[in-house]
């Protein structure tokens, strides 16, 4: 199996009225483990549907290989979905689940048989192919549905949030399996999801989409450390969100006067002097006590205790805090005023935007 | 009894129970029982038995002038005697022929005539064909149906199927009637385009053939075919044919292998309704062959009842019919791999 790589060039989709996906470049490269990260209702489905050939673009182009997939129906594309709910077939046993795609191709029953039991292996459902896909468990299901798609052997494999119905400890797990399976074979994954610990943990590069447009197209570290837009900023980890007017602006620092007083960031888009502007700042990136570039007194209002890392909820005028610091004796024995500090490298300054959450 | 008594109090789990029983033994035991009792006997009515009453009373006249024209009284002892005796006789057998012994046996099954056990064979086989046409016609019907969302289905559904069926079913036949008519709309309109002239008795005899019954029957029963289908059909996920199609199935595959396999419990109900109401109709055939096509065997029936007045006969008839019935809902069953919990959904 080979991947091939995808291009959706100035791609748009509108169901009458409404437009799901506005014009929409976007290259996923062959062999990588890409993610679509969005809230419902973003357009990512539509995109994905729109790559599998259920749904045609109402303008542009998808190209998969670099071959024009117009008037290309699902079936004779290179790619197979791995559906939201598995749509695993519940009258046929597992192995003829698995086969049904090369049954559909002529396959001779005894070699396609085999090719089901190859792959069932490669899943380690080896001796699962007699049962029902009622019999088996979500994860075990969800190999199925793995193994169901790689066996047309297509260049792309689509999922469409399939660990949504498992609970958390085996989603965690079948990240991990999705992952080492995407490696094995070696073919392009495109997986969406709308819960950024999937996104970010297995993906190579993840797109983020918000109301039909792409945010940002990034690995994790880059979504995570430098967001392009404030919803990227705020629907990839938590953040701390001030409200003020630009004050000055040098090279690429910005000071902004917000309810806490001044503070200096790192300018992220266009801004001019008297614009209203955004600041954000992650929770672990902000210190006690420190000397950094920008000081806010606060009080301790609630300790939030996470194991590991514990959340302190502080309130300065006008405006609440949450800082993130790692567990430890000197946060039981914290005082209750604080002097919250960050450095204007970890404040980041956009122009009023949309926020993920409100 | 008793968790319904704990569930809904004394006297109205009694209520309950009653109304069981009753729906139970009205609808259910009282008139098959009966049915079943009365094709089980028969009266054996010899034609001989009038005969020999008259025999008895022509002699009894002759005696009676016999009697008249004796003197001797012990003659006329004699006489009175043999008459009263040959009375006797014929009171016996009078009170014979007014109501006949019963006996008791399976003679009303096996004495069914050759003619009559064609019309019975051949009115399965037809009910057998209405059933697979209706399903070929319904199929794709309930599928657009069952897959069709929103306000389109609403307005297939009603336009479709609900509004017919607010028309009475004798209407309905009749309207047929009036379309394969010798005069009728089909003719008709051949007549206006130039192809057949009806002055010239030069019509197209539709209802000559059995094929009109079929039709009518199949319009007639389509809804009994394609509800059950809709309603499982309804229940397929849809991602399940999306999925099949993403495979590379093609649309023939994703029907036998995923969608039929899936609407089976549905076409199973739907044949089953279909194949019941079929071989028992009685009025389609009756109305769409006016005596012009082959009986069916359900007018074999009515014969039997009303017109032979031999209602152990029609019983046994209807008897031998709703056993063939029966059979055919436990074959479809077994093949169709459903069973009676599925059919009840």
């Amino acid at each position: 199996m080979r991947g091939k790589d995808v291009r959706l060039d100035q791609v748009s989709i509108r169901f009458g009225d409404a437009t799901a996906v506005q014009p929409t470049d976007l290259s996923i490269h062959a062999g990588e483990f890409f993610s679509i990260l969005g809230p419902s209702g973003c357009g990512k489905t539509t995109i994905l549907r729109t790559i599998s050939g259920f749904i045609e673009p109402t303008a542009g182009r998808v190209l998969i290989g670099g071959e024009d997939m117009v008037g290309k129906g699902p079936n004779e594309r290179p790619t197979a979905l791995i559906f939201q709910n598995l749509a695993l077939f519940p009258l046929m046993s597992v192995a003829e689940n698995v086969a049904f795609g090369l049954e559909a191709r002529g396959v001779a029953k005894a070699e396609r048989l085999r090719r089901a039991q190859e792959l069932l292996e490669l899943v380690a459902l080896g001796g699962y192919g007699d049962k029902k896909p009622a019999d088996l468990s979500g994860g075990q299901r969800q190999r199925v549905a793995i193994a169901r798609a790689l066996a047309v052997e297509p260049s792309v494999l689509l999922l469409d949030e399939p660990l949504s119905a498992l609970d958390l400890k085996l989603r965690q797990h079948m990240r991990a399996e999705l992952r080492a399976i995407q490696k094995r074979v070696g073919i392009t994954f495109i997986y969406i999801t709308h819960d950024q610990g999937e996104a970010l943990a297995m993906s190579d590069r993840v797109a983020v989409m918000s109301r039909g447009r792409l945010e940002q197209v990034a690995d994790a570290d880059t979504l995570y450390a430098d967001p392009a837009t404030p919803f990227v900023a705020t629907f990839v980890g938590e953040q701390n969100v001030l409200r003020g007017t630009v004050a000055t602006l040098s090279d690429d620092d910005a000071a902004i006067d917000t309810p806490v007083g001044r503070i200096i960031g790192r300018a992220k888009g266009p801004l001019k002097v008297g614009d209203s502007a955004l600041v954000l700042v992650r929770p672990e990136r902000i210190t006690l006590g420190g000397t950094d570039d920008n000081q806010v007194p606060a009080r301790l209002t609630a300790r939030n205790l996470e194991g590991a890392a514990v959340h302190l909820h502080c309130a300065a005028p006008a405006q609440n805090f949450t800082v993130t610091v790692t567990n430890g004796p000197e946060v039981r024995a914290l005082p209750d005023e604080l002097i919250l500090s960050f450095s204007r490298r970890d404040a980041l300054v956009y122009p009023e935007g949309t926020l993920a959450h409100g | 009894m008793g968790s319904l008594a704990r569930a809904y109090g004394r006297p109205l789990a009694a209520v309950i129970a009653g109304i069981t029983l009753v729906w139970i033994l009205v609808l259910i035991l009282v008139p098959l029982g009966a049915m079943l009792e009365q094709s089980l006997w028969w009266r054996d009515a010899k034609g001989d038995v009038s005969l020999q009453i008259d025999r008895l009373y022509n002699e009894i006249s002759t005696l009676q002038l016999d009697r008249a024209g004796a003197a001797d009284p012990a003659r006329q002892a004699q006489l009175d005697a043999a008459m009263a005796q040959k009375q006797a006789e014929a009171t016996a057998l009078e009170a014979q022929e007014k109501n006949p012994p019963k006996t008791y046996g399976l003679d009303n099954f096996t004495r069914m005539s050759g003619l009559h056990l064609y019309i019975f064979v051949r009115t399965i086989l037809y009910a057998l064909m209405v059933t697979g046409l209706a399903l070929i016609v319904c199929y794709p019907v309930a599928y657009v149906v069952a897959l069709a969302s929103g306000p389109r289905k609403a307005i297939i559904l009603t336009v479709a199927l609900i509004v017919p069926y607010a028309i009475n079913e004798l209407l309905r036949v009749y309207a047929w009637l009036m379309i394969l008519d010798y005069r009728g709309v089909i003719n008709g309109v051949l007549a206006w385009l130039g192809f057949i002239n009806l002055d010239a008795r030069e019509w197209i005899p539709f209802l000559e053939n059995p094929s009109a019954v079929f039709l009518a029957m199949i319009y007639t029963y389509v809804l009994f075919m394609v509800f059950p289908m809709v309603n499982t059909l309804e229940t397929l996920d849809r991602n399940q044919i999306e999925a099949a199609r993403d495979l590379g199935a093609s649309t023939l595959r994703i029907h036998r292998r995923v969608i039929i396999p899936h609407a089976k419990p549905g076409i199973a109900v739907g044949c089953i309704m279909t194949f019941m109401l079929s071989a028992g109709s009685y009025s389609v055939p009756a109305i769409m062959t006016r005596g012009q096509g082959g009986d069916w065997f359900s007018q074999l029936v009515y014969r039997q009842f009303y017109e032979s007045n031999n209602w152990n006969m029609g019983s046994a008839y209807a008897v031998s019919l709703l056993v063939v019935c029966t059979a055919f809902i436990l074959l479809m069953m077994r093949l169709f791999g459903v069973g009676l919990r599925d059919i009840a959904k």
